[in-house]
């Protein structure tokens, strides 16, 4: 008898393995009469928590659509890749690699014509160019940051240096930054040890080359005279020893007020208005012989549709719901804003902390990165990360025009 | 009555059940993925195509980075397994020792194995900064200019070394578990006979946690071959990817080249090498490695013989 107990109970321990095994993967995805939207974000902690609410205010205007939003905080790249290996990516997702990924995603062109002109024009024109890929649109523009320039008023005003303003070439900045590690116990400016290759071009675009032509050609252009300036003029900056270059992305350094100017996205600026550091923001310098603005890479964030969704037109109804005014003025304070009628509505501009990444993605219009147009850019990325250390590391500083004729290789 | 003999004999199996079906779709049916996917040009979207051992030959014959990092992987195996095992052996002996308040020593020792190695790298990424890490900080104070911990590609390693060094508790406690096993009558004995600690220490302590030793070293081998988390959030393979680990490039090469057939070769190649390493510590076992019981299975057979 007790026997018997036993192997019940062991049979109905395993079945109950089995079926709920089985049952993560043959989820019903219309069950109850509502369509089921996957929406992955690499959001984590309180970000996520407002995007739930959001998440929760569509679904109760949707009597037919239930999203469930899943965070995968640091694995999302980790996820999705396998996602779409496996043939189970979510519906909707974040997404800003379209290079690695537009082959798993829906072209959204046809859905964005439906919507009219208006809507398309409502948001700043050159976040379009970093949704695409081969002419076509995979991602609706959620949030973006440019590139600009931080600087601490208390550590200029202590070395009686006038403050940054948008019409500084290099050499102004260059000037101020030896001024201020004389007069001060802080360096005048710094920069990443090891920048990202994506986010560095932003600089040969200012001094009016690039990592490559159109084809992704690299020899004649990474190598070429004006990108070797550009290299030289940060090495040399370091080996002066007015600048210094950062482990990390600079902030750390910035905030401790070891250094007085660094250039960075609008990442930056909730962590410095806790911190209560005395900042301002303005643009990037220029170079003085390029005749022209300086110009800064954008980190942009996009809505996509996994082509293998079921559910495309619900899917497309909440990308819609997400990218819209509601939801871009819910955004701010973690994004900027991407759609004209809410940056005029709600004064952004008029905030100087944020109008000069504006300023500077006006600036950045007609520019494609190296990773849109090369290939394996990953891989080329991960060589050129290697030459810029190679030039930019204390313990090598390697000559400018040897590192980079080895990235050509 | 068949019905009964049948219950009896599947009971067993049962019971393992669970767990087998674990091992099958979560260990078993990966693996045998991977060794499939190695034989493909296996992007992450798109057609796969059949390569045959192509992936393998590509790791030889174009790929210099495969065996520079399976250098840095050697290299660090070399002096990180000996290393933690001499440190986690003379810890477990300090904490073997009958003093007060031993106990809080112990879980003092134990409590950086329970940190997640998530945190442990956070955790000395500020330790060695060279700027504001209290590494640095602390050797100025005794006039020593630490170095650029993580940015000079000569210390790095060092760094990483240094930093995994302090999991340490897992295999102390080990150890601790296996001396006090011994039974304190052959200490006494030995004191006896006028043995000194060192002398205790290399002719009893140390021959009789042999085997623990060949399973703590079995273990720190394999885990130092697929050290990743560590070096990928502490230095990213840098500086100058001077710790560009194995495993670390496998990583990257799955996850951020989306080369998921290529990445699999490298992971199976490095299986094979640790297969290899330790079959050879097995090898090497029968000369260093003391069970209690073939000692006396041997003292049989001597008698046996004798007779």
């Amino acid at each position: 008898m007790k026997r018997k107990l036993a192997v019940v109970c062991i049979m109905m321990l395993s079945a109950t393995t089995i079926l709920s095994g089985c049952g993560g993967s043959s989820d019903d995805s219309s069950s109850g009469g509502k369509t089921k939207i996957r929406f992955a974000t690499w959001d984590v902690a309180e970000d996520v928590d407002k995007q739930q609410e959001l998440v929760d205010k569509f679904n109760e205007e949707h009597d037919d659509i239930e999203v469930t939003l899943e965070a995968y905080g640091s694995d999302f790249d980790t996820k999705i890749s396998a996602g779409m290996g496996s043939g189970d990516t979510p519906d909707v997702m974040y997404m800003w690699n379209y290079p690695a990924y537009y082959d798993g995603l829906e072209p959204l062109d046809d859905y964005i014509a439906e919507e009219g002109d208006e809507y398309k024009s409502n948001f700043y024109n050159t976040l379009w160019d970093y949704n695409m890929m081969d002419g076509s649109t995979y991602g609706i523009p959620v949030g973006f940051t440019t590139h600009c320039l931080f600087y601490n008023k208390d550590i200029f005003d202590e070395a009686g240096v006038e403050y940054p303003t948008a019409d500084w070439t290099w050499d102004d900045l260059q000037a101020a930054a030896k001024t201020i590690s004389e007069k001060t116990d802080a360096k005048g400016f710094s920069f990443q040890m090891k920048p990202d290759p994506y986010d560095f071009e932003m600089y040969l675009w200012s001094n009016g080359t690039s990592y490559c032509d159109e084809n992704g050609e690299m020899d004649g252009y990474i190598n070429s005279e004006e990108s070797q300036e550009v290299f030289q003029m940060f090495q040399d900056m370091e080996k002066d020893e007015y600048a210094t270059s950062t482990e990390g992305d600079g902030t750390d350094e910035f905030r401790a007020g070891s250094t007085a100017m660094y250039v960075y996205g609008s990442w930056a600026i909730n962590t410095l208005n806790e911190d209560g550091v005395n900042y301002g923001v303005t643009t990037i310098p220029a170079f003085a012989d390029a005749g022209q603005d300086s110009v800064s890479i954008l980190s942009s964030s996009g809505l996509s549709m996994s082509k293998d969704s079921e559910h495309k037109d619900a899917a497309w109804e909440f990308i819609k719901y997400w990218t819209n005014e509601e939801c871009n003025k819910a955004r701010i304070g973690t994004e900027l804003p991407v759609l004209n009628t809410v940056v005029e509505s709600e004064g952004i501009m008029e905030q100087e902390e944020y109008a000069p990444f504006y300023t500077m993605l006006e600036q950045s219009q007609g520019h494609t990165p190296a990773s849109f147009l090369i290939d394996s850019w990953s891989e080329v990325a991960e060589n050129l990360q290697l030459s810029f250390e190679q030039i930019f590391n204390p313990s090598s500083l390697q000559p400018v025009d040897k590192a980079l004729e080895s990235a050509v290789q | 009555m068949k019905k009964k003999k049948f219950l009896k004999t599947a009971t067993p199996y049962f019971f393992i059940l669970p767990w087998i079906i674990g091992f099958l779709v979560f260990t078993f049916g990966p693996l045998l993925l991977s060794l499939i996917m190695s034989f493909f040009d296996w992007p992450l979207t798109g057609e796969k195509v059949f390569v045959g051992l192509g992936n393998y030959i590509e790791m030889f014959t174009q790929d210099d980075q495969v065996l520079k990092s399976l250098g840095i992987s050697l290299r660090y195996a070399a002096i990180f397994v000996p290393l933690n095992l001499i440190l986690a052996l003379f810890l477990a002996m300090l904490i073997t020792q009958p003093l007060r308040g031993v106990k809080v020593y112990r879980a003092i020792f134990y409590i950086p194995a329970a940190i997640s190695s998530v945190a442990i790298s956070i955790i000395w990424s500020w330790i060695l900064n060279s700027d504001y890490g209290v590494l640095n900080y602390l050797l100025s104070l005794i006039g020593i200019e630490g170095p650029d911990w993580l940015v000079d590609p000569a210390w790095a390693i060092f760094a990483v070394i240094l930093a995994s060094a302090f999991g340490v508790g897992t295999m102390m406690l080990i150890f601790y578990t296996d001396m006090k096993n011994i039974s304190t009558e052959i200490y006494e004995a030995a004191s006896i006979d006028g043995a000194g600690p060192a002398r205790k220490f290399f002719s009893i302590t140390l021959p009789i946690i042999t085997p623990t030793l060949l399973f703590n070293l079995i273990t720190s081998i394999i885990s130092s071959f697929q050290q990743v988390t560590l070096v990928m959030l502490l230095t990213g393979g840098g500086p100058l990817q001077s710790t560009y680990f194995y495993g670390l490039m496998t990583y990257n090469n799955a996850f951020k080249h989306h080369k998921m057939g290529y990445a699999s070769a490298n992971a199976w190649v490095m299986f094979i090498i640790i297969l290899l390493l330790t079959a050879l510590v097995f090898k090497s076992s029968s000369a260093w490695v003391f069970y209690e019981s073939e000692v006396k299975a041997d003292n049989k057979k001597k008698k046996r013989g004798g007779k």
